[in-house]
């Protein structure tokens, strides 16, 4: 590898599409939610800083990192100091492999989508961990939700993307991309998958429906209660970005990814607009799911994600491969 | 299965009011439940004894923020009876106004909440929202939006205008449009009804044994309410249906207070057409008989109790208050037991406690506590009927 394509590779990975576009994004992304859902509600929502309170996640970030640190004296220190790094660590890799710019990720290998999917899996296990390494009632209530919440959805979540990988013959993101050139997965009998993908998505973000591990009204924060400070600012930030991540993979399983139609020269700006179009729809997809429903009870989630979602997925599963 | 305990409160995002709930948990699964609710002393029965009858009032509406015309309502009606003098029927009629407005105010209150106790806090925004029409009302009509003093010993404070009238009548239309849909909403929305139906199950036997009042009880399926059975402010002219549902559980409690509303616009409505003519206030004397007086009243959690002792003079001898809370606590306590096929799950509790309606400050509790030999202790009122006549409390 020569020095200047060495130069490219670091920039990509650091710059763009890498860390800090990701990590601008992913406040981006939180504003657009916040705001979105503060309107559906018929409320302002964030206003006051930059324009249209564009900038208020980043000063809550900046606010977060400026608190008072806390640890209390009970905790398994170590856990409690390695599992915010490590859930940051993962969610930023996986975006690595999102493409954005171009019809690749800046990671791109062959079953980079059951790669994908299995950082989904280790986030989980590492929030699990971070509830359990509190010792705090609440916290283990909220961790074990969340592993039960686990069981239900990750099955309807990895039988919608068989659907999309089974019809593009392929792992790879990049193929699963190219094979949408003339026509989105949406459109066909994966609409069933999207919408598998979308309500699995939302277990994962922990959000209304599925707000379980963190239910504000039952366990006060559920597995987050003694996480403060820059510990807690990390968490938040690793849920955006696991947010833009999971935007992002919808966009790319089920509207063609980046695909659009191009001007020579201007591709990558292009292809990173139309990414970041479609990945704002699948947020506000979320968004409107979020607004719409009121949380379920733990066995509610359970049998909605075993009756309802397995159904559908294995549906479209069948469906896909009476089709091909 | 090894069991652990869970507080809740009393600092807690579910719980605006300080309250501990001692859960027994097993898994998610709620075994055993105790409460204390000993943790706010205000004084005001206390206080009340040191102020003119006059005085009081602005007092009392303070011990709630939220059912404020209820208790002025019931003290005023308290005090009156210890006068022998007739209160104007235009009085009964804008104190039955303004009892309905503000009911209607704190049914709506109440839904936003249990919705938010749900996480459903979309439905809680917009029934917020519309509160303010109510609102904006109540501040018309009395000019203050919360603690409103409408109710005074011997009338009201202000008249309703025509023109007041006209205007209101034009809000309750708003109400009842928006009531109805949210409703239709609470009716149909799949995931209310899941997390509502079968929950907080209290069966009518146990509602009549733990002496629930108010929407708590009609939503049990038994038929009372103060308002029908003891008449106290133009109800008897007013026709209105007491609303019952037989579920027994919080989706019940949704029903009930949800179909109350349109009672409270239809006994608005009818009340302002057939306004009375005459004056609305009648000057009374200062020290008023010699005597005790009780008075019952429904405020919009239930019923309330207020009773008074007078010596003739300028302030009362004893002045008592039972708020409806502290009647639906032994209910709450049955709805978060176990019992056969109905299980408690512990996010079953917030909305189980929320579909009380508390307002734990209005609350009065007496607890025993001896420091020296760190024990404490609850009498029951025959205990201390006993001791009392032995003319000592402590052993």
């Amino acid at each position: 590898m020569s020095f200047e394509q060495y130069v490219v590779e670091t920039l990509k990975t650091v710059v763009f599409p890498g860390f800090v576009f990701i990590f601008f994004l992913s406040l981006f992304y939180e504003w657009f939610d916040r705001k979105f859902y503060a309107r559906l509600q018929n409320r302002v929502g964030p206003l006051y800083t930059g324009f249209y309170g564009l900038l208020q996640p980043l000063a809550d970030f900046i606010k977060l990192l400026s608190k008072e640190d806390i640890v209390p004296k009970k905790v398994d220190q170590l856990l409690f100091t390695m599992t915010p790094l490590f859930t940051l660590a993962l969610s930023i890799f996986a975006t690595l492999l999102l493409p954005i710019s171009s019809n690749q990720g800046v990671v791109s290998f062959n079953g980079d989508v059951i790669v994908s999917i299995l950082i989904l899996t280790f986030i989980c296990i590492t929030v699990f961990y971070a509830g359990l390494s509190t010792y705090n009632r609440y916290a283990v209530i909220g961790a074990e939700r969340l592993f039960l919440q686990m069981i239900g959805y990750e099955i309807p979540l990895t039988l919608s993307v068989v659907g999309v990988a089974l019809n593009a013959q392929s792992l790879l993101l990049s193929d699963i991309v190219l094979s949408q050139e003339r026509w989105w997965y949406i459109l066909g009998p994966q609409a069933l998958g999207f919408i598998v993908f979308v309500f699995a998505a939302q277990a994962e973000l922990e959000r209304i429906p599925f707000d379980l591990p963190e239910a504000e009204q039952e366990i006060i924060a559920g597995w987050n209660i003694d996480y403060s400070g820059r510990r807690l600012a990390m968490f938040r930030l690793a849920r955006n970005i696991e947010l833009v991540f999971l935007c992002g993979l919808a966009a790319t399983f089920f509207l063609g990814g980046p695909l659009g139609p191009t001007i020579e020269g201007y591709t990558p700006i292009l292809y990173t607009l139309y990414f970041v179009i479609k990945s704002l729809f699948v947020l506000a997809v979320l968004t409107v799911v979020r607004a719409l429903f009121a949380r379920l009870r733990i066995d509610q989630v359970e049998s909605f994600c075993w009756k309802y979602l397995l159904p559908l997925a294995l549906f479209q599963f069948v469906l896909v491969r009476l089709i091909l | 299965m090894s069991t652990f305990d869970v507080p809740i409160g009393p600092m807690h995002p579910a719980l605006p009011e300080p309250l501990l709930l001692k859960l027994e948990l097993e898994g998610e699964t709620v075994v055993g439940v105790d409460f204390d609710v000993s943790y706010m002393h205000r004084g005001i029965e206390k206080l009340l004894e040191t102020k003119t009858y006059f005085q009081g009032l602005p007092l009392v509406e303070r011990i709630c923020g939220i059912c404020n015309a209820a208790h002025g309502l019931c003290y005023t009606l308290n005090v009156e009876k210890l006068y022998d003098k007739e209160i104007p029927p235009r009085a009964q009629y804008l104190r039955l106004v303004v009892e309905e407005l503000s009911r209607i105010h704190s049914h709506l209150l109440w839904l936003g909440i249990a919705a938010f106790e749900i996480g459903f806090n979309t439905m809680f925004m917009y029934t917020w929202r519309d509160r303010e029409a109510v609102m904006d009302m109540l501040e018309a009509i009395t000019g203050n939006r919360v603690t409103t003093e409408y109710s005074q010993i011997g009338g009201v404070r202000r008249d309703i205008p025509p023109n007041l009238a006209d205007k209101l009548l034009k809000t309750m239309d708003i109400v009842e449009e928006r009531t109805k849909y949210y409703v239709k909403v609470a009716l149909t929305e799949r995931t209310i009804a899941k997390r509502t139906q079968g929950v907080g199950y209290l069966s009518p036997e146990e509602a009549k044994a733990t002496c629930a009042v108010g929407p708590v009880l009609r939503a049990s399926g038994v038929k009372n309410d103060i308002r029908a059975d003891d008449p106290y402010a133009a109800h008897s002219d007013v026709p209105f249906n007491v609303i019952t549902y037989d579920t027994c559980d919080v989706f019940a409690r949704i029903v009930v207070r949800a179909q109350e509303l349109f009672e409270c616009v239809n006994m608005i409505r009818t009340a302002l057409k057939n306004l009375p003519e005459g004056p609305y206030r009648v000057k009374l004397p200062m020290k008023p008989n010699a005597g005790e007086a009780l008075t019952r009243v429904e405020a919009p959690r239930g019923e309330l109790f207020h009773y008074t002792l007078s010596e003739g003079a300028l302030k009362p001898y004893r002045y008592k208050v039972r708020t409806p809370t502290l009647a639906n606590l032994g209910a709450l306590r049955a709805m978060l037991t176990s019992k056969g096929r109905y299980v408690v799950n512990i996010g079953d509790v917030p909305i189980s406690y929320g579909s009380i309606d508390p307002c734990i400050c209005c609350t009065a509790r007496v607890h025993f506590v001896d420091l020296k030999k760190g024990k404490s202790w609850v009498w029951t009122i025959d205990e201390l009927r006993e001791r009392s006549k032995r003319g000592r409390l402590l052993p």
